[in-house]
């Protein structure tokens, strides 16, 4: 499967809702710590290399992406500057960003799009709070500050359009409902950062976590003082954790080991695939929606891969 | 600037978590010298680097008619070898292996002849590999992988001890007089194996019952099929001695087995080695021809390509099956105990406990070093050689290590509980005193 080479280190890379061969890529200069950003807009060609068809600069790194639920050529880019950014890819790139969102104090860590409401998005920030938005509005509609420390992601519930959950380095989890004032459920769900979380597709009660202590813990809501399962096998933090759209038991998660992991946790030997193409920190991992078994993923080698599970990412 | 050290502060926790005492990384957050447009490039800092602190090298002079015409290899080697530790003020203790390239001496001749040139430049010990070189080919191929060599690799071992005979050519280094240890290294085996026997109380009665123990064994995992998935059956001629007629035939089966041996019969045969000793053909090892070999890759090429994981050489933390090397040196005169030394060694670099251990192969160069191994480790009968050994099964110097593998991996795949460990005899020397058995 082809493979593509940004001039900055990957940091998020996500499959367009709409198009099977359409991918955005969030990229940052230095790792991220000192300089400029780029998102690439890529479209796989199914005879050929991949081809950009789009690319925004940013004055700082673009730590995440995340595509419009209810138009096509809508992208959101949460940049370390603070900024949250909207990109409409039927415009020229002289009038993008069609809206700049500078309300957090700190860089914003994560954007997610809301798959059920289809209207608005969330942005969670290393000024520890999550921010609501919605398109039509030039201000966020609600901030939640609760967490005591960076908050690296904030995910939709895929079925209920109220409903959130937040990963924070102060070692919770929060699900929040954004009709009650406060988070309706903390999970002290590792005893080291939560860098990454996610909902699984199938079940609207099950969680996935992703931790600096090298593990992912699956949660259940109902029951959540014990985790479901803990999986082991990562040999640094996990950076990144993605329920599968298509298989209800299905986990992929990248890390700092450099691997990208597959995972069915309700297996005993969970750990059912290991991918070790990139040579630097394995930082975006995505599954794609239209296809069953399309990965691609992103990492500070500045490489972004895209493969059909059980291929070998690095196959011409 | 200070935005650029927060963030640094912050991907940092993610790889040294502060309130963990599990991540013992040396990273630190420091402005990039270099600014920003540094290259990538490995510095002082990255430990992990291999690099050369010494080289030296004896004169080259010309052959048969130069300076060293005169000269044992061992002289050659002994001053380069002292010469590195010395200009360096390495302790000759703390070298965990002396690896040497040579090429037409006869490899077991001159692997004992550079044994004995470290003994000369005082490294208080050494160990020689010629029996477990299959294993070694093993190690060296994992640690290769491991290295970034190459991705997938084969560790192997052959010996043909009809075609080979064992013995030294040429005349010894007179100067081994000066050095018991480098003298010890020329001790016929049978008689280091007299000396096991000796030093540690190991009886012929215990010798004699061993051996019968692995030809009983060996006899009834044959019987069973055990060997069926490791065995290749190889198809090649045999010559008719009285007739000289040239026969087809495949080969399937190990043809050293008397399932019919008994303590009394072995009782019976005449110590070899020493008039009033306790090593005899039949609790020595069969002297065989034989080959194995083992195919290593990293696991993620294994899982790519969908192959069965027999085994995982140390390290890897998961449910996998573990095995464990580990090379310890022990006096030359006392052969064959290294088991004794290096199983837990190895046992404790893999982060297990003995008891933890389901099955142990140790080489039975001889019964005398074999039974003294078993009870200097304490370890359940039961458990070691569970198919037998050399003393049964025959012993291809050279082929000996992987034939252990081999033997070992298939029967991990058997149900059973825990981790099986391989360890063999690291220790040997040269072979001029083998045993035969009739």
């Amino acid at each position: 499967m082809p493979i593509f080479k940004t001039p900055f280190n990957g940091y998020s890379v996500k499959f367009s809702p709409f198009y099977e061969n359409r991918l955005a890529v969030g990229t940052s200069q230095n790792f991220g710590i000192l300089g400029n950003g780029k998102i690439h807009v890529l479209d796989l060609n199914p005879s050929g290399p991949i081809i950009e068809i789009s690319a925004f600069d940013t004055a700082d790194g673009v730590y995440d992406v995340t595509w419009s639920e209810n138009n096509e050529n809508l992208l959101v880019a949460a940049i370390a500057d603070g900024s949250v950014k909207l990109y409409d890819l039927a415009l020229p790139p002289t009038q993008n960003p069609i809206r700049s969102l500078h309300e957090h104090t700190r860089e914003v860590h994560s954007v997610d799009w809301n798959p059920v409401r289809r209207d608005s998005f969330l942005s969670s920030s290393w000024d520890d709070s999550v921010k609501l938005w919605t398109i039509d509005r030039p201000i966020s509609v609600r901030t939640f500050k609760e967490h005591a420390y960076c908050v690296y992601s904030a995910i939709w519930n895929p079925r209920h359009g109220d409903v959130f959950a937040s990963a924070s380095g102060d070692c919770t989890l929060r699900i929040w409902d954004v009709r009650e004032p406060n988070s309706t459920m903390i999970l002290p769900a590792h005893d080291f950062e939560i860098l990454s979380c996610d909902w699984n597709k199938y079940d609207d009660c099950l969680l996935a976590t992703a931790s600096v202590d090298k593990s992912i813990k699956v949660w259940d809501v109902r029951s959540f003082r014990v985790p479901v399962t803990v999986l082991n096998g990562h040999s640094y933090a996990v950076r990144r954790v993605k329920f599968s759209p298509h298989r209800d038991s299905l986990i992929a998660s990248c890390s700092y080991d450099m691997t990208v992991c597959l995972w069915d946790y309700k297996i005993e030997d969970a750990l059912v695939g290991r991918y070790d193409h990139h040579t630097e920190f394995a930082v975006g991992v995505d599954m794609s929606v239209l296809v069953e078994g399309l990965f691609a993923s992103t990492g500070w080698d500045e490489l972004v891969y895209v493969w059909q599970h059980g291929t070998d990412p690095r196959a011409p | 600037m200070e935005k650029a050290f927060d963030r640094q502060k912050v991907l940092l926790q993610h790889l040294l978590p502060s309130s963990s005492s599990s991540f013992s990384s040396p990273l630190s957050a420091s402005i990039c010298l270099a600014g920003d447009s540094a290259a990538y490039e490995r510095s002082s800092s990255f430990g992990d680097d291999i690099v050369i602190v010494a080289a030296y090298r004896t004169a080259l002079c010309k052959s048969k008619r130069g300076s060293f015409k005169d000269t044992y290899a061992d002289d050659l080697l002994a001053p380069v070898l002292k010469a590195v530790v010395e200009k360096t003020n390495v302790n000759p203790a703390e070298v965990g292996d002396i690896v040497v390239g040579t090429v037409l001496a006869p490899g077991s001749q001159r692997a004992t002849e550079c044994r004995m040139a470290a003994f000369y430049a005082g490294f208080p010990w050494t160990v020689n590999r010629q029996c477990s070189s299959g294993l070694q080919a093993v190690a060296d191929v994992a640690a290769a992988i491991r290295a970034g060599f190459y991705d997938i690799g084969i560790g192997a071992g052959v010996e043909s001890m009809s075609s080979n005979a064992m013995a030294f050519e040429g005349s010894v280094n007179p100067k081994a007089q000066d050095f018991q240890q480098a003298q010890n290294c020329l001790l016929p085996m049978g008689v280091t194996s007299e000396n096991v026997a000796q030093r540690y109380g190991v009886t012929r009665q215990e010798q004699d019952q061993a051996a019968v123990d692995s030809h009983r064994k060996a006899a009834a995992a044959t019987a069973a099929g055990k060997f069926r998935d490791e065995i290749i059956p190889v198809a090649t001629k045999i010559v008719d001695p009285k007739t000289g007629e040239e026969k087809p035939i495949t080969v399937a089966v190990d043809d050293g087995i008397r399932p019919s041996t008994t303590v009394s019969d072995l009782g019976k045969l005449k110590p070899v080695f020493k008039k009033d000793g306790s090593t005899t053909a039949g609790n020595s090892s069969q002297v065989s021809d034989g080959a194995g070999a083992v195919l290593l890759m990293k696991r993620s090429l294994a899982m790519q390509k969908g192959l069965p994981i027999l085994g995982v050489f140390r390290h890897v933390i998961s449910l996998m099956l573990k095995m464990s090397f580990a090379a310890v040196g022990v006096d030359p005169a006392v052969m064959g105990i290294g088991p004794a030394v290096a199983i837990p060694a190895a046992v404790k670099s893999a982060g297990l406990e003995l008891d933890d251990i389901d099955l142990f192969e140790i080489n039975e160069a001889f019964a005398s070093q074999f039974v003294y191994c078993r009870k200097k480790l304490e370890i359940d009968p039961a458990k070691v050689n569970v198919n037998g050994g050399a003393l049964a099964i025959g012993h291809p110097l050279g082929a000996t290590g992987a034939r252990c593998v081999a033997t070992l991996l298939h029967e991990m795949k058997r149900p059973r509980q825990g981790l099986p460990l391989w360890n063999h005899i690291n220790v040997h020397r040269h072979w001029d005193g083998g045993c035969s058995c009739s």
